[in-house]
C-alpha cells in the first residue's frame, strides 16, 4: 500500500512536469516578442509611440486582406501608385503623374524610377500588373480583388469568373516605369481606388518564391512603403513597425518605431494608457461618461454609416411606402447618438455621410459637402410618423403589425436594437417589434437570404465617390437584398458609370437626386453617422484619419511633448 | 494490464473518430460561410472563391478529404488568418493557457488541499465554517467579476502588477490568481469530506492508539488516503483549465487558445474548429486514460472490475 | 427442625411470577427511519438551513420582486439613464450609497482646475454638486485632488422618484429588472437541473444495471458526448431553435446530463452486488421492481445532493453564455445579462454590477451550502 502510494505520487508528479515542461517551452516566444516590444518604449532619443490593436492581423497579403487590420497595416509598409494625404488628398506614391485618354478609359501612370522593395529590387510597373492580375485570377481566392476591381478594370468580371485568362486584364506595363490601364467604364474615381490596399504592387519573384507562406511573417514579406512589419506572425499578439530607410521619401518620415499589443477591452486599453503603457486607447460608450473631461479625450469622426434595411419582400407591411415613412421617422436618433453611443457619433438624416465628399469643380455649389447640399433628407418626426402610420395602416387594411428587427453584434449595437424596437413600438400604435439577436455569421446569411424584416446595417466607403454607398440600392445590387427597386434610381445611378461617366458635375447632380428619390421611397432609415472617442496622448502628433482603407496615416506623423 | 491498456487506447481511438465526425457535421451546420467579406460579394462571386478552397463540395466529400489529411497528421490551413496552419495557430495559443492554467492548478490545488484539511481536522468549529465560506465563495463568485476586481485593485490602483498583456511571470500572477479560485475551492470542498471520512476510519484509530502524534496522524496516514480520490475530479479540471478561460484570456488581453476557439467559431474558421476540438479531446481522453490506469495500479479491485467492463 | 423452619415459607407468599415483557432490548427513543435522522441532522446544520430560507426568499422575490414599484421591465427613458440607487429612509444614511447620489474623485494641476473637471464632468450641474478638497496641490500636473458629490435626482427634478437600485443604460429601473432576471436564471436552471436528473439517472441507471458490455457502450457515447465543444452545440441550439430560454435550456440539458450519470452508474455498479440485492433477485422480483424498489431509495440522496450543484453550475453557465453575448434575448434580462452589462460600467457605476454579482453569489453560495447540507445528512456516518 505505501510504495504503492509513492508510485501514484511519482506518476502524478511526473505527469505534472511533463505538462509544466510543454507550458514553459511555448510560453517563451510570446514572452521574448512582448519584452522586445516594451524595451522598445524605453530607448531614448528615438521618436517611438505605442498603440493597441483591437485584434491580431489577419492577412498581409494585399490580394486576400478584407478587414480594417489587414488593410491598415499593408497601408502603413507599402505603397501604391498613389497615397492619402491630409483631406483625402491624392499625394504622390510610387506614381509620380498619370494621363487620362479623353475616353477616360485608358489612364497611363509615370512611375518613379527610385522606389525600391526592402530587398532592394526596384518597384517595377511590372509589379502592379502581377498583383493586379493575382488579386483577378479565381486561384487566388481572393474576396475584394473581385469586389474593387470587376466592372472598373477592363476584362476584370470574365477573368475572376474564369472566362477569360488572366493575361486579359487591362493593365500593361510599358517598360519598367510606365503603367497603364484600360477601364471597363469611365471611372471618375479611379484615382483614389488606386492607393487602396487591393490595388498595392507585388514583387513577382518574391511572392512565387515565399509560395504558401507569403506574408504569414515578417520574414515572407516586403514591404516598399515608409515603414517595415518586424516581429510578425500571422498568429502575434505584438508587432512593431520601424521605418523603413530604403523608403522613396524617407527623409519625410519622422517616427522610428511603432509598437503595437492587441487589446480587445477597451477598459484594458484604457488601464494600460493611463498607465502609460500605451499612447492612444479607444473608449466604448460607457468609458466616456469618465473620460469625456479628459484632457487628452479625443472624438475623431468616421464615415461609416449605419441604417435599418426594411425588407419589403418578407412582410406586406414594409411593402408598403408609408409604413416605412413612417418608422424612418419614428425613433428619436438624437438619443441614440447622444445617449447610447455617447462617443461623438453624428445624427444621419441621409445615407452620404457629412465630410466625405465634396461637389465637384464644375458644379454650382464647387466645394460644398454634399450633405450639406442635399441637407436633412428625413428626421425625427413622431407627428409625421404618425401621419404616415395611420395612412400605411389605412391602406393595409390592418391595426397591427408584427415586425422583426434583427441586431447588430457591434459595440454598443446590442443596446441600441433594444432602444430600436422600444421606441418604434411605444411611438407606433399598433406595431410590435420583436428583437432577435444572432452571431454575426447567422446575420449575414439572414441578410443575404432576405430573411428579416429590419436589420441594423453598417456600411463604409470603399473609395472616395458617392458611388460607393449609392450603389448598394441598385435594384440588382449586391448588397441591395431588401428587394428596394426603383427605375428612376436606378437610371439615375447607371448614368453616373456610362453616359455620364466623363462629366463630373452631371453626375454629381444625379447623386443628389438619386438621394432624394432614396428617401422619398424611404426605403432605409439612416440612424448615425460612427465616430470614434479616443484617449490621445499629445505625443502623437501630425496621424490622418482617412475616410476609407487604412484609417490611420503614419507617414507624416511625428512624436510631441508628452506634457 | 497490457491488453487493458490496448484495448483503452483503441476505444480512444474510436472515441476521437466519432468527436471529430460529429463535430465535423454539426460544425458544418452552422450559418454562413469562412468568407471575411462575404457581404460585399455577389452570390455568384462567392461560389468562385468557395470553389477554390474546396468548400462547394458535398459536405460528406468534404468529411472525406478533411479525415484523409488528419491521418497523415494535417490539420490544415486557417480561413481566418491566411495561410497559416491550424497546427502554428494551436501550438502559438497553446502555450499561454498551458503555462496559465498548469500554474493555477497547482497553487490552486495545494491552497484548497491546506484550506480543506484544515476544516476536516477543526470540524464544525469556527476555522471549518470560515474555510468553507472562503471555498464556497470561490466556487460561486464569478471568476470575471473576481478579475475584473483583482486588475482594478492591484495593476490599476496599487501598480503592483502589470494591467494586461503577455510577457514575462510577471504577467501571469493576476491571471492565476483568478483562475486559481476553481480549483482551490474545488479542492477544499473535496478535501474536506474525504477527510472526514478518513479520519473516522479505523486505521486512524488504531494509530491514534498507538501514540502517534496528531500532526503525523493528519499527514502521514489520513492525508494520504484522502488525496488519491482527489485525482478524479484534478482530471477533467486539469484539462477545462489548461484548454484556457476565454473570459480570463480577454480581460487580460492573454493569447489564449481559450479565446482563440470562440472566435474562430464566430468567423467559421471550420479547420481552426476542428483542430483545437481535436485538440481539446485528445488532452481529455489522454487524461481520463491516466486516471483510470493510475487508479487501477494503487487499487486491485478497480483493476479486476475495470478490466472485465 | 429449627433449621427447617427456615426454610419453610408460607405458601402464600409464593404467588406465580407474571411473566413481563423482557425491556433490556426495547428501543427507548421513538424508531426512526433513514430519512428522518436525515432531515434531523439537516437542520441542526445552521448554514443549510439559512440556506434554505434565503433560496426560498430569493425565489419569492423573483416572483412579487418586479411588482413591488411602478416600473415595467422595459420602460425605456434617456433622460434618466445610469441614475444611482436612491431608497427612500435610507437615503438619509450616506455611507450606504442609496441617496442617489454620484460621486468620485477628480485631479487637475490645482484646486480651481479639479474642481472645473469635476463639474464638466457632472453635466456642469455646480449648484448640485457638493465639492470636498482632498489635496491642494503643488500647481504640478494632476496634483490637486477633489472629492465631488453630484446629487443627480436633484439636478434632474427627480427627488420624488425613488429607483431603489438605480437605472441601467436604457433608464430601465433595475430593482424591477434584477429580480426579472433573477426569475428567468432560476428558471432556466430548474428546468436543466430536472432534464438533467431525469436523463442522467435512467442513462446512468440503466448502464450500472446492465452493466458490461451495454455499460461500456454507454460510458463511451458519454466521453464523445463531453468531447464535443459545448459552443459548438450552442450555437447549432440558437439556430435551431429561436434563440432564448428554450434553446439555452436544450443547450445545457445536452451535455448537463453526463455528470449526473457518471454518478449515477457509479453508486448501482456498487449496490447491485450487494446482498440485499441479490436477496431480492432470489426471491424473484422483477428487474423493474429491483430498480425501483431496492436501488433508488439508495441512491437518491446523491441525486438530490448532485441535482442541488447542477443547478450552481447552469446558473453559472448562462452567465457565461451572456457574456459572450449568446444568452438570452433582449429585453428580457437574466442575472448573466445584467452582470454583463454591468460589467461594461464597473469602475463609474458599480452599482450596475454589484447587485446582480451579489445575488448570483448568494444564489449559488445558497444552493451550494444546501448540497453541502444535505451530502452530510444522507451520510449514515455523520449521524451522531
Amino acid at each position: 500500500m505505501k510504495l504503492k502510494n509513492w508510485a501514484l505520487l511519482l506518476a502524478f508528479g511526473l505527469i505534472l512536469s511533463v505538462l509544466a515542461a510543454c507550458g514553459g517551452g511555448s510560453s517563451e516566444k510570446p514572452s521574448d516578442n512582448a519584452g522586445k516590444g516594451t524595451e522598445g518604449t524605453a530607448t531614448e532619443g528615438e521618436n517611438v509611440l505605442n498603440f493597441v490593436n483591437g485584434d491580431t492581423i489577419p492577412s498581409m497579403d494585399p490580394s486576400l486582406a478584407t478587414d480594417e487590420y489587414g488593410f491598415q497595416f499593408l497601408g502603413t509598409t507599402m505603397e501604391g501608385l498613389y497615397r492619402l494625404g491630409e483631406n483625402a488628398q491624392i499625394q504622390e506614391g510610387i506614381a509620380i503623374d498619370h494621363t487620362v485618354s479623353d475616353d477616360g478609359l485608358t489612364w497611363t501612370f509615370n512611375l518613379r524610377e527610385d522606389a525600391k522593395w526592402s530587398n532592394g529590387d526596384p518597384v517595377t510597373a511590372n509589379d502592379f500588373v502581377y498583383a493586379w492580375q493575382r488579386a483577378v485570377n479565381p486561384d487566388t481566392g481572393s474576396e475584394y480583388g473581385p469586389y474593387m476591381m470587376n466592372g472598373v478594370i477592363k476584362n476584370a468580371t470574365a477573368i475572376s469568373t474564369g472566362e477569360a485568362p488572366v493575361e486579359d486584364l487591362g493593365v500593361k506595363a510599358d517598360g519598367d516605369y510606365t503603367l497603364v490601364v484600360e477601364l471597363e467604364n469611365p471611372t471618375a474615381y479611379f484615382e483614389s481606388l488606386t492607393t487602396f490596399g487591393t490595388f498595392l504592387p507585388l514583387n513577382q519573384k518574391f511572392v512565387e518564391e515565399q509560395g504558401d507562406k507569403f506574408a504569414t511573417s515578417s520574414d515572407t514579406l516586403l514591404a516598399n512603403g515608409p515603414f517595415i512589419l518586424k516581429d510578425w506572425e500571422s498568429t502575434s499578439n505584438s508587432w512593431n513597425l520601424v521605418k523603413n530607410d530604403d523608403y522613396w521619401d524617407a527623409d519625410t518620415v519622422q517616427l522610428d518605431k511603432m509598437t503595437y499589443e492587441v487589446v480587445k477591452k477597451p477598459q484594458t486599453g484604457v488601464d494600460l494608457y493611463e498607465a502609460g503603457t500605451v499612447d492612444r486607447a479607444p473608449l466604448s460608450s460607457d468609458l466616456v461618461d469618465q473620460y469625456a473631461t479628459h484632457e487628452d479625450y479625443t472624438v475623431e469622426p468616421q464615415t461609416a454609416m449605419y441604417f435599418l434595411k426594411m425588407n419589403e419582400t418578407r412582410n406586406e407591411a414594409l411593402a408598403n411606402t408609408n409604413i416605412r415613412a413612417a418608422i424612418s421617422r419614428a425613433f428619436d436618433k438624437e438619443a441614440i447618438v447622444n445617449e447610447i453611443l455617447n462617443n461623438g457619433s453624428l445624427v444621419a438624416n441621409g445615407i452620404l455621410p457629412s465630410d466625405f465628399s465634396r461637389m465637384p469643380e464644375d458644379s454650382p455649389e464647387a466645394g460644398t459637402d454634399f450633405r450639406e447640399v442635399n441637407g436633412d433628407l428625413v428626421t425625427y418626426d413622431v407627428d409625421a410618423a404618425l401621419e404616415y402610420w395611420n395612412k400605411g395602416l389605412e391602406e393595409l387594411g390592418t391595426d397591427a403589425v408584427e415586425l422583426e428587427l434583427l441586431g447588430d453584434d457591434g459595440e454598443s449595437a446590442k443596446v441600441m436594437g433594444e432602444y430600436l424596437s422600444n421606441q418604434l413600438s411605444t411611438t407606433l400604435p399598433g406595431l410590435t417589434v420583436t428583437l432577435k439577436n444572432v452571431p454575426f455569421k447567422q446575420r449575414l446569411d439572414l441578410d443575404s437570404n432576405m430573411d428579416y424584416d429590419l436589420l441594423i446595417s453598417g456600411w463604409g466607403p470603399d473609395y472616395l465617390d458617392p458611388y460607393t454607398f449609392l450603389n448598394l440600392f441598385l435594384t440588382d445590387g449586391d448588397n441591395n437584398k431588401m428587394g428596394y427597386s426603383n427605375p428612376k434610381y436606378d437610371e439615375l445611378i447607371n448614368a453616373t458609370t456610362t453616359e455620364l461617366a466623363t462629366d463630373n458635375a452631371a453626375r454629381y447632380e444625379n447623386f443628389l437626386e438619386a438621394e432624394k428619390v432614396l428617401f422619398e421611397d424611404a426605403a432605409i432609415a439612416p440612424i448615425y453617422q460612427k465616430a470614434v472617442a479616443q484617449l490621445v496622448s499629445p505625443k502623437v502628433q501630425g496621424v490622418i484619419v482617412n475616410p476609407f482603407g487604412a484609417t490611420y496615416e503614419y507617414k507624416w506623423a511625428s512624436v510631441g511633448s508628452a506634457e | 494490464m497490457f491488453r487493458y491498456i490496448l484495448q483503452r487506447l483503441f476505444y480512444m481511438l474510436i472515441t476521437l473518430f466519432i468527436i471529430a465526425t460529429v463535430t465535423f457535421f454539426m460544425m458544418k451546420m452552422l450559418p454562413g460561410s469562412p468568407l471575411s467579406a462575404e457581404d460585399k460579394l455577389s452570390e455568384e462571386q462567392k461560389a468562385i472563391v468557395l470553389e477554390k478552397y474546396g468548400l462547394n463540395d458535398p459536405v460528406p466529400v468534404q468529411y472525406l478529404r478533411y479525415m484523409g489529411g488528419l491521418v497523415k497528421g494535417d490539420l490544415g490551413v486557417s480561413f481566418a488568418f491566411d495561410n497559416t496552419p491550424v497546427t502554428k495557430i494551436l501550438m502559438d495559443r497553446m502555450g499561454p493557457s498551458l503555462q496559465l492554467g498548469f500554474q493555477s492548478l497547482l497553487i490552486g490545488s495545494f491552497i484548497g488541499i491546506i484550506l480543506g484539511l484544515i476544516a476536516a481536522v477543526f470540524r464544525n468549529g469556527a476555522i471549518d465554517y470560515t474555510s468553507t465560506i472562503i471555498a464556497v465563495l470561490g466556487s460561486s463568485i464569478p471568476n470575471f467579476v473576481f478579475a475584473g476586481i483583482l486588475q482594478y485593485v492591484f495593476a490599476v490602483r496599487l501598480e503592483w502588477f502589470p494591467v494586461a498583456l503577455w510577457g514575462g511571470f510577471e504577467y501571469s500572477i493576476l491571471p492565476t490568481i483568478a483562475l486559481m479560485i476553481f480549483p482551490m475551492a474545488t479542492a477544499a470542498r473535496f478535501i474536506r469530506t474525504e477527510m472526514v471520512d478518513v479520519l473516522n476510519s479505523n486505521f486512524i484509530l488504531t494509530a491514534r492508539a498507538k501514540g502517534i502524534s496528531e500532526v503525523g496522524v493528519v499527514f502521514k496516514h489520513g492525508l494520504r488516503n484522502g488525496l488519491i480520490p482527489l485525482i478524479t475530479v484534478i482530471g477533467p479540471m486539469a484539462v477545462s483549465m489548461m484548454t484556457g478561460s476565454m473570459v480570463i484570456e480577454q480581460i487580460f488581453a492573454i493569447p489564449g487558445i481559450g479565446e482563440q476557439f470562440v472566435t474562430s467559431v464566430t468567423l467559421n474558421d471550420y479547420p481552426t474548429i476542428m483542430g483545437t476540438t481535436l485538440l481539446f479531446a485528445f488532452l481529455f481522453v489522454v487524461i481520463i486514460l491516466i486516471i483510470d490506469l493510475l487508479y487501477g495500479l494503487i487499487d486491485p479491485r478497480i483493476r479486476v472490475s475495470g478490466g472485465n467492463s | 427442625m429449627a433449621t427447617n423452619d427456615q426454610n419453610k415459607i408460607p405458601k402464600e407468599l409464593l404467588v406465580p411470577l407474571v411473566r413481563k415483557e423482557d425491556t433490556s432490548e426495547k428501543i427507548s427513543g421513538p424508531s426512526r427511519t433513514f430519512m428522518q435522522d436525515a432531515r434531523r441532522a439537516f437542520f441542526k446544520n445552521k448554514l443549510a438551513v439559512i440556506s434554505v430560507f434565503l433560496v426560498v426568499i430569493i425565489i419569492l422575490m423573483s416572483i412579487f420582486g418586479p411588482q413591488m414599484n411602478e416600473y415595467g421591465t422595459d420602460d425605456q427613458d434617456l433622460t434618466r439613464a445610469k441614475m444611482p440607487p436612491h431608497v427612500p429612509v435610507l437615503e438619509k444614511i450616506s455611507w450606504l450609497g442609496l441617496d442617489g447620489t454620484l460621486s468620485g474623485k477628480y485631479r487637475g494641476n490645482d484646486v480651481e482646475a479639479a474642481t472645473a473637471n469635476a463639474i464638466a464632468r457632472y453635466d456642469n450641474k455646480e449648484e448640485f454638486i457638493d465639492i470636498k478638497v482632498v489635496d491642494e496641490g503643488d500647481g504640478s500636473r494632476n496634483s490637486a485632488v477633489v472629492d465631488a458629490t453630484y446629487h443627480i435626482y436633484d439636478a434632474k427634478d427627480m427627488s420624488d422618484q425613488y429607483f431603489w437600485l438605480g437605472t441601467d443604460t436604457l433608464g430601465r429601473d433595475q430593482w424591477t429588472r434584477l429580480w426579472e432576471g433573477t426569475r428567468v436564471s432560476l428558471i432556466i436552471a430548474f428546468v436543466a437541473a430536472v432534464i438533467g436528473l431525469v436523463v442522467g439517472v435512467a442513462y446512468g441507471g440503466i448502464a450500472g444495471f446492465y452493466g458490461g458490455k451495454v455499460d461500456n457502450v454507454m460510458m463511451r457515447i458519454i466521453e464523445i458526448l463531453v468531447g464535443i465543444p459545448n459552443l459548438v452545440v450552442v450555437l447549432l441550439m440558437m439556430l435551431v431553435l429561436q434563440p432564448g430560454i428554450t434553446s439555452i435550456v436544450v443547450a445545457l440539458s445536452i451535455t448537463g446530463w453526463t455528470g449526473m450519470a457518471r454518478i449515477v452508474r457509479g453508486e448501482v455498479l456498487k449496490l447491485k452486488n450487494q446482498e440485499f440485492v441479490l436477496a431480492a433477485r432470489t426471491l424473484g422480483q422483477s428487474n423493474g421492481k429491483v430498480i425501483m424498489k431496492h436501488l433508488l431509495p439508495n441512491i437518491s440522496g446523491i441525486i438530490i445532493i448532485n441535482t442541488m450543484f447542477t443547478i450552481p453550475d447552469a446558473i453559472f453557465f448562462e452567465a457565461f453564455l451572456s457574456f459572450i453575448g449568446l444568452g438570452i434575448v433582449p429585453p428580457d434580462a437574466s442575472l448573466g445579462s445584467l452582470i454583463n452589462a454591468g460589467f461594461d460600467n464597473l469602475r463609474l457605476y458599480p452599482y450596475l454590477l454589484v447587485y446582480p454579482a451579489v445575488l448570483i453569489s448568494l444564489i449559488m453560495i445558497a444552493f451550494n451550502l444546501i448540497g453541502d447540507g444535505l451530502r452530510d445528512a444522507f451520510d449514515p456516518k455523520m449521524h451522531k
